[in-house]
């Protein structure tokens, strides 16, 4: 039977404002890509997208991903970037730099500079990234569970804690930082890893359940109750405490490992102005007062005052990020081929 | 040539064209990408693979996992297969139906309902306590049982319908003359089921090992970091490692092994003779 070919002509009408009604918000509207890595996205979106949108009328386009998977895209895509600002944790700001991904920022484009704490200005040390949060390396545990409380990173190895922890993968922000903790932690540090190597084989032996690759997974990892101890970057505290189960963070005795994240801009962006406008808004006193507020991002902006509540499951405060260890960036950059086969075969077995 | 059958070669040309741009010469130039060393052809990349204990025991592993899923998906599926053809046919439309259903659901999906049922305070390990069998919750998750577990629910209905179908195909007749000329119930099945469905043993087969060695979410979640299959060690290479030249030959690995399983299981089932005929029984 032969359709009637007036409801031919109807249908392809249909087809085509179909194809139209979607295309057309894409025309005209001004974008900015940014690559990042989509945790706390709703908080985010609230903080940073929507006021960003509202006050520059210029869409951000996100590309999510951990730092791993958003620096192999970008490198694909050397010859034809379709990204304008990056965010990443610092090894991997480093790795993107050395291999000729960043632009150098122009820093008199960066309006609230002299807010910024000096340590967020240039923490790569080679002008190609602005820090926007900081935040350190601790242990979280379960208050419930675990009864002698955890102080010290030797205390993950602690008998009670069999089968019950989780560590980070080595190929994440804090990977490396495990096995130079865990190091210094049983006499040796980051020039002698063989006692860290050594000791974390052992703890993954008896007890590490998992290794999680992501900090969305180790929250459900404390929420299907498999984990009762994990080191955790600090900026994952603020979900932790919100899955309301009994947990607790401790600033290991062996010290707090420091981290800030860096925006930096892809070289031959498109929209290269777009990602200035991106990092300004960004920097600025407004949305870093916002994120501390929402515990989503430590302010690098020194304007922002963070209350004493709020404080508390930040890393903030002159004498807490006094206290930070930080890591030569560089030197780990160098082992991290060597550490990630070692971890491969010796621990995470 | 006659016209008719040029006819049906250029019916063909938009998908030839498709899977030969798509498909075939990617993958030609991914292969030639494995063999080059810094002087030409090289075996190198191959020889590293080959030493590398994290790569022999993510092979082993694979081969291992998908080989125990396929065999017990079969000696599973076969019966039930069977009992199935044999049904009246509403009641075997609705097992079809339940059959196909979970394949209608997001792999993702599927793997994380099994991260519910194995966890911790999961149903099986709440079960087992709540009936006093074991003192305290045990490991289920991220071992490598979990994997097979996962995989042996994700690929079932691949190795069901072929065979359903399979048994389908299978005249009633044939059973029924071979009781007559006096075969046992075991002959019946060893020399006259067995051969006519051995296809549909075949095909459900390679199915399944396939998938088995090339899924990647279910070994990921279920398995964690620590137990690596060839697909996770692929994506570690290809994307956290950035060693592309290691994922290539990873892939090369993977594809060698599903052809040589796919070989394998036909010469095994003998799926490569021809299907007996009424005249040979």
């Amino acid at each position: 039977m032969k359709t009637a070919p007036s409801k031919n002509v109807h249908r392809l009408a249909y087809v085509l404002l179909g194809v139209l009604v979607f295309l057309l918000p894409q025309l005209g509207a001004a974008q900015v890509a940014v690559s990042t890595w989509g945790f706390g996205m709703d908080l985010i979106d609230k903080n940073v997208t929507n006021t960003f949108e509202e006050a520059f009328s210029t869409e951000i386009l996100y590309d999510l991903g951990n730092n791993a998977d958003r620096i192999t895209k970008i490198e694909l895509r050397k010859d034809n970037p379709n990204i304008d600002a990056v965010e990443f944790a610092p090894t991997f700001a480093l790795r993107a730099a050395n291999e000729g991904l960043l632009e150098t920022i122009d820093y008199s484009r960066i309006e609230g500079l002299d807010e910024l704490h000096e340590w967020a200005v240039d923490p790569l040390g080679n002008g190609m990234g602005v820090g926007f949060t900081i935040y350190s390396y601790g242990i979280v545990y379960r208050t419930d569970k675990i009864s002698e409380p955890i102080t010290s990173w030797q205390d993950l190895w602690r008998e009670d804690l069999s089968g019950k922890v989780s560590l980070p993968n080595i190929t994440t922000t804090q990977g490396p930082s495990t096995v130079v903790m865990a190091s210094r932690a049983w006499g040796g540090d980051e020039n002698n890893p063989d006692v860290g190597f050594e000791k974390l084989a052992e703890l993954s032996e008896t007890n590490v359940v998992t290794f999680y690759a992501r900090s969305s997974e180790l929250i459900s990892l404390f929420q299907q109750e498999e984990v009762w101890a994990a080191p955790v970057l600090r900026f994952a505290w603020g979900s932790l405490q919100q899955t309301g189960l009994p947990l607790t963070w401790v600033a290991p005795a062996e010290g707090s490992v420091g981290f800030v994240n860096t925006i930096s801009i892809v070289k031959g962006a498109p929209n290269l102005d777009g990602a200035y406008d991106y990092i300004n808004h960004k920097l600025s006193h407004d949305v870093q007062s916002a994120q501390a507020l929402d515990l989503v991002d430590s302010p690098v902006n020194a304007t922002v005052d963070v209350p004493a509540e709020q404080a508390a499951s930040l890393t903030y405060g002159d004498e807490e990020i006094g206290n930070l260890i930080f890591l030569d960036y560089n030197y780990l950059l160098s082992v991290e081929e060597e550490w990630i086969s070692r971890w491969n075969e010796e621990i995470a077995r | 040539m006659t016209p008719a059958t040029r006819w049906l070669w250029v019916l063909t040309v938009p998908c030839l064209a498709f899977l030969l741009t798509a498909f075939v010469l990617p993958v030609a130039l991914l292969f030639a990408s494995s063999f080059t060393g810094e002087a030409g052809f090289s075996l190198s990349s191959y020889g590293e693979f080959v030493r590398d204990p994290v790569s022999q025991r993510a092979y082993l592993r694979t081969v291992r996992i998908a080989g125990l899923v396929t065999l017990i998906g079969m000696v599973i599926c076969y019966p039930a297969a069977y009992a199935v053809s044999l049904m009246a046919a509403r009641w075997r439309v609705l097992l079809i139906a339940l059959v196909i259903l979970p394949l209608m659901t997001n792999p993702v999906a599927r793997t994380f309902a099994w991260l519910v049922i194995l966890g911790r305070k999961g149903l099986v390990n709440n079960t087992l306590y709540g009936l006093g069998i074991i003192p305290e919750p045990i490991r289920l998750l991220y071992t490598e049982n979990a994997i097979s577990i996962g995989l042996f629910h994700l690929f079932l209905p691949l190795m069901m319908l072929p065979l359903i179908s399979a048994f389908e195909n299978v005249p009633r007749d044939v059973v029924l003359a071979a009781r007559n000329l006096g075969a046992s119930e075991l002959q019946v099945f060893t020399r006259v089921l067995m051969p006519l469905t051995r296809d549909g043993l075949a095909i459900g087969g390679t199915l399944v090992f396939t998938g088995c060695v090339t899924a990647y979410v279910t070994p990921a979640i279920l398995g964690g970091s620590r137990h690596l299959m060839l697909s996770t060690l692929l994506y570690q290479k290809a994307s956290v490692t950035l060693d592309w030249v290691g994922g290539t030959v990873v892939a090369v690995v993977m594809f060698v092994t599903t052809l040589a399983a796919i070989y394998l299981i036909r010469v095994l089932s003998g799926a490569h003779r021809t299907r007996p005929t009424a005249g040979a029984l």
